[in-house]
């Protein structure tokens, strides 16, 4: 059984977002930038697949500029056999990486596609869905757990309120949720084998898919801020404003 | 205009998320229909029923969609989309799971957590953990939508609408729902809690979140987490706050033993009032406080707990 | 605390542009090698340094390793982060793929030590001493002892040490009096040996121990000294840690700082003799001692480096957030918005990358030593270069790294003395660099005698000559003036300082250590005007990241208004000569008391 797994190139976490001057957009000139951390814990549970005995090799599909190759040797790096790179110069949106994936899996079927549940520069969660609509494939997003038997899986998904398991017909696409495991970091021979692990490169016209967009992007501004409020000397203070001065409680 | 919300509920009655849902939906225009897909959610649909400035309540009732599994709500949706110019849906772990599906069958795109409607086509989101917030033109003809409820008040439930049954059996088969594990509370749920008390890292352990249920217990308070006390494994991801967790905003939010790292700033800074109780001075929580008290939180929750 | 981030573009622009890593790999056929690969290893480097390294640091700094029963237990959890270390490959970086190593230039191992020592120094010394004990063996040891301990070394499994020093041989190894004798195919060692860094621990199954003792019938003084294989477990028949060798711990040092990094006496052969195999030849244990010596050096240099660099970080953290007085308006101000905290993060950002550019430069010499043909004319004047530049390296960072870690905790007044503030400890860490492997004295008198008077000047005339190069660039470059006009005046100090020295040979001694300063400003300025060139020069073709770019203009600038010009006040004090220093009699230092 194959597997895909999807890897965006994102803005650091622990880089602080500006907004450009103008309002156009962020700023992501010059700025550190790393695999999205969801995508990172899609990795670890692909290669995990592969670990057990479930998954006989692990594909890394990556939809981007030139310079998210080093996400996709990344992924090679932490055992990922081989790596393809959808080649696009554009911002694009969920629904058209989610056709170009959609390409790779009808070319490819996989058993298994691990999508990370929301990348952490468009915040927007959709990516996985989409391309479950798109294959008919069934869908368990934001996993805490995936047990693959035979022709199903048991995905435990994390919901408002708590853990819903659900059990899916095989092949199915899971999208990852914080504690579906701790990713593991790449050793250094891995990273030397990994320049050497095949990485193609594609592009939506060899695909057949024809981008299109679906919204436009009008400005982007700095968040409302909130001003720090006072400093209380004590618990009774505390509750004293609570009560009288927010009336709160 | 015509706009198709999709309601969560527990097939009992409708949850708050689809009273915010509902007032987004408001701001665009006039003519808003439920869609109230469960099983034996008949009672869902009269509440649904009564939800101010709803014209209309769709009844899909059928054990396909007993759990509202992504698959066949998605089917469901897609063949009620006819004549509609938006469908919105709130921005919950269900709405999530099911919108970006049916974006994809009516080949549009979605536009996520939106916190402002500017026009029947602008929205404001929040992008980048909420460091930048993004104005949005939908070019589709439909537009699909998840809304962050917290940015819109609940609407009231002073309405009569009519209610209509909707026949369409839609089941994909894909999936099955097996069991859930809902953490069990007396406790007010998270994301509607008028009052919620959340610890950080600065907790130690999972044990002594008890000292937060004890103040919860005395206010009626829903208790959360930061991001960085799910990492650490103190409590379930579930009570998470923040960014990549839940958003909230109550009346009332007190941090307490959190630093106030941007992602969890994000999920909780449109509380109407903040306290942050940190023993760290320099702690990034209280530039957004409004109530700050430096203190080792190992007493003060306790003589707060005490004080109420 | 704040997080450790690895200054990748600062080491990228360094690599990649001052070093032109590429056209090296190109020139040398390293077919996979180049900046952007050297980047992503940095990248995963700086991942396992957050992880394993950086919150063990200050756990290490509270709770030492302790001596419990003849056992050395190290700090816990730095066993789990030992592990890792090793499984993750980090042990082997550069050592040869003969024995299992990666083989990767060394330039790639000194950055990758910078961000293990800016992590958490004393865990970093653990595998540097391995690193030693590994050159000495795969250099002058014999195929056997190769093959029994290179494999296990290179991948950490074992680790290992470095015996010189005993309680009466400090800086003079002729007085070691640690002696071996030979019993048929090996020898028994006796002897103690003092300040053996990660002497014991129970991170590895074995330990090797280089050391140093002298043979019977050896010649007195540091001729008659002989290298030794010590392993702390004899091996078995299939090569495993065996039994136990006649030798272990018997006290930890209490120090100032690295606390986390065991100090050890170390005491061999109390009972029947440690057994023991030699390296190479009878009494050529100093020799090969040295041999290593400038990896090791240039190694501290690199520590200065990485503790630096985090101190800046911290320093930089807290003056952002800190918040004291007011502007005229009412507004509050933070304290990165006065000037005299600006100047002290000026030295410390400016500092910190000329220290930077030099360590790694000196690193990179070593590649093109180890890529010439050997004995060509590259190889030999790498090796001059090398030679020259390892005082350096050494003496002027570690020296530098002083008044830098004093800066940073200066930046957070009072709150920085207060050691949960953090950067106490890197204060406390940072003051052995200028003492162990060498005081700077020592590195000073190196300069002096053997790396600038023995070849009659030569060496240090090719660097003055070639910084006259730079000079002449920067004439022509329409934004270096500053920098021009600063780095002329110090080429003339150091050319003056060259000068006076050949012809006061006499007093050398009590003119090096300005004469090491001198140097090390100097060189930092050249590679600061050069790194100037190079930014400039993509500035004007769109090329790079313009932002830090602009910063590297204006570091370099700053750094040559304020650091280039103290090579000024070295000259006057090495006119001034040593007749002053040498001047009071013994009884006349007690003048005010006596």
């Amino acid at each position: 059984m194959k597997v895909i797994v999807t890897v965006k190139r994102v803005i650091d976490y622990n880089v602080k977002v500006r907004v450009k001057a103008d309002g156009s957009d962020v700023d992501l000139n010059n700025v550190k930038m790393a695999m999205n951390p969801f995508c990172e814990i899609a990795v670890e549970e692909a290669i995990r697949l592969k670990e057990s005995g479930t998954a006989t090799e692990v594909i890394a599909v990556s939809v981007g500029p030139k310079a998210c190759q080093e996400q996709l040797r990344t992924a090679l790096a932490l055992g990922a056999d081989r790596a393809i790179h959808i080649e696009t110069e554009e911002q694009l949106e969920s629904l058209n990486v989610a056709k170009l994936l959609a390409k790779v899996i009808e070319q490819e079927q996989p058993g298994v596609v691990i999508l990370g549940k929301q990348a952490i520069d468009t915040d927007n969660n959709q990516t996985g869905q989409m391309l479950s609509a798109l294959t008919g494939m069934a869908q368990g997003t934001f996993a805490s757990k995936i047990d693959i038997q035979g022709d199903k899986a048991i995905v435990i998904r994390e919901v408002d309120g708590g853990l819903q398991t659900v059990e899916l017909a095989m092949p199915i696409i899971a999208t990852t949720d914080l504690r579906l495991n701790e990713p593991r970091y790449a050793s250094l021979p891995n990273i030397m084998k990994a320049k050497r692990k095949p990485l193609e490169v594609k592009t939506a016209e060899e695909l057949g898919v024809t981008i299109k967009a679906h919204t436009k992007l009008l400005c982007v501004g700095a968040p409302a801020e909130r001003k720090a409020g006072i400093k209380v000397a004590d618990v009774a203070e505390l509750v004293d404003k609570l009560k009288n001065e927010a009336k709160v409680i | 205009m015509s706009i198709l919300v999709i309601a969560e509920h527990d097939n009992d009655s409708v949850k708050n998320s689809t009273l915010n849902t509902v007032t987004a939906a408001l701001a665009i225009a006039d003519d808003v229909t439920v869609l109230v897909a469960g099983s034996n959610c008949q009672s869902a649909a009269q509440s649904a029923a009564k939800i101010t400035g709803v014209s209309k309540v769709l009844v899909a009732d059928n054990p396909v969609y007993a759990n509202q599994l992504a698959e066949n709500m998605r089917a469901l949706i897609v063949e009620l989309a006819a004549g509609k110019t938006h469908l919105l849906a709130p921005a919950t772990t269900s709405g999530k799971n099911i919108m970006p599906g049916v974006a994809a069958l009516l080949d549009v795109g979605q536009i996520s957590e939106i916190i402002k409607v500017e026009s029947a086509d602008v929205f404001e989101r929040p992008v980048y953990a909420g460091n930048a917030v993004a104005k949005v033109q939908s070019l589709d003809a439909i537009k699909v939508i998840t809304v962050r409820t917290t940015a819109f008040e609940e609407a009231g439930e002073t309405g009569r609408a009519s209610i209509e049954e909707v026949s369409a059996v839609c089941d994909e088969a894909k999936s099955k729902f097996i069991g859930e594990e809902v953490a069990v509370s007396e406790r007010p749920e998270l994301t509607s809690a008028k009052i919620v008390i959340s610890g950080g890292r600065g907790m130690g352990n999972g044990e002594n979140f008890g000292l937060l249920e004890a103040v919860a217990d005395k206010l009626g308070a829903a208790v959360g987490a930061s991001r960085a006390a799910v990492d650490a494994g103190f409590v379930s991801n579930d009570m998470q706050v923040g960014q990549t967790g839940k958003i909230v905003a109550p009346d009332l939010y007190i941090a307490v033993g959190i630093s106030g790292a941007i992602q969890h700033l994000a999920g909780m800074k449109d509380s109407k009032v903040i306290v942050a109780i940190n023993k760290d001075e320099e702690a990034p929580i209280f530039s957004i406080a409004d109530y700050g008290l430096v203190a080792d939180l190992f007493e003060a929750v306790p003589e707060l707990e005490a004080s109420l | 605390m704040s997080v450790y981030r690895h200054p990748y573009k600062e080491a990228d622009f360094v690599i990649r542009h001052l070093l032109a890593f590429d056209d090296f790999c190109r020139d040398n056929a390293l077919d996979d090698l180049n900046s952007d690969f050297s980047q992503q290893i940095l990248t995963q480097a700086e991942k396992f340094a957050a992880k394993y390294l950086l919150e063990q640091n200050r756990q290490g700094d509270l709770q030492p390793p302790q001596l419990i029963a003849g056992k050395v237990l190290e700090t816990v959890g730095f066993a789990d982060s030992y592990r890792a270390f090793i499984e993750q490959g980090w042990a082997s970086l550069s050592a040869s793929e003969q024995y299992g190593g990666q083989g990767l230039p060394n330039i790639l191992a000194v950055a990758c030590n910078e961000i293990w020592q800016s992590a958490n120094l004393s865990f970093s010394l653990c595998p540097l001493l391995g690193q030693g004990a590994i050159t000495a063996i795969e250099r002058h040891g014999s195929s056997e002892l190769k093959q029994q301990f290179l494999q296990k070394l290179v991948s950490g499994e074992w680790t290992g040490t470095m015996n010189l020093t005993e309680a009466a041989a400090g800086s003079d190894l002729a007085a070691i009096r640690s002696r071996a004798v030979a019993e048929g195919d090996h020898y028994k060692i006796y002897g103690q040996k003092i300040f053996i860094t990660w002497g014991d621990h129970q991170m590895s199954d074995n330990i090797i121990h280089l050391v140093l003792a002298r043979l019977p019938d050896a010649p007195p003084g540091v001729k008659g000294l002989s290298l030794f294989v010590v392993p702390k477990y004899l091996l078995d028949e299939k090569g495993e840690a065996g039994i136990k060798n006649d030798l272990r711990c018997i006290s930890l040092e209490h120090k100032l700082g690295i606390h986390a990094s065991p100090t050890c006496v170390m005491s061999y052969g109390d009972e029947n003799g440690a057994i023991g195999y030699i390296i190479g030849e009878n009494n050529y244990g100093l020799h090969y001692m040295f041999s290593m010596m400038n990896h090791a050096r240039q190694g501290v240099g690199v520590q200065g480096l990485g503790v630096s660099e985090r101190a800046y970080q911290v320093a930089l953290e807290y003056a952002g957030n800190r918040i004291q007085g007011t502007d005229r308006a009412g507004n509050s101000l933070r304290i990165i918005e006065f000037g005299d905290v600006r100047r002290m993060l000026m030295l410390l950002k400016s500092g910190t990358e000329a220290m930077r550019a030099l360590c790694y430069y000196a690193g990179f010499e070593t590649d093109k030593k180890s890529a010439a043909a050997a004995n060509s004319e590259i190889a030999s004047q790498s090796a001059a270069r090398i030679d020259f530049l390892t005082p350096i390296v050494k003496g002027w960072c570690t020296e530098l790294t002083q008044e830098l870690v004093s800066l940073a905790m200066q930046v957070h007044g009072g709150a920085g003395y207060i050691e949960e503030a953090g950067i106490a400890q890197l204060v406390r860490d940072a003051r052995i660099l200028t003492i162990y492997e060498g005081t700077t004295g020592i590195q000073a008198l190196d300069l002096v005698k053997r790396k600038t008077l023995l070849d009659d000047g030569a060496q240090a005339g090719l660097m003055l000559a070639e910084i006259q190069q730079t000079l002449a660039q920067l004439e022509k470059s329409p934004r270096g003036d500053v920098i021009y006009h600063s780095l002329n005046t110090a080429l003339a100090d150091g050319r003056a300082a060259l000068d006076w020295l050949r012809a006061n040979v006499q007093q050398s001694s009590c003119v090096a250590g300005d004469y090491l300063q001198l140097w090390g400003y100097l060189t930092g300025g050249w590679l600061m005007a050069k790194s100037h060139l190079i930014a400039s020069n993509l500035l004007d073709n769109g090329l790079g990241d313009s932002d830090y770019l602009q910063a590297k203009l204006v570091t370099t600038k700053f750094y040559a208004e304020h650091f280039l010009v103290r090579t000024n006040t070295c000259l006057a004090s090495i006119k001034a000569g040593g007749d002053t220093i040498m001047s009071l009699s013994e009884q006349q230092f007690f003048s005010h008391v006596n």
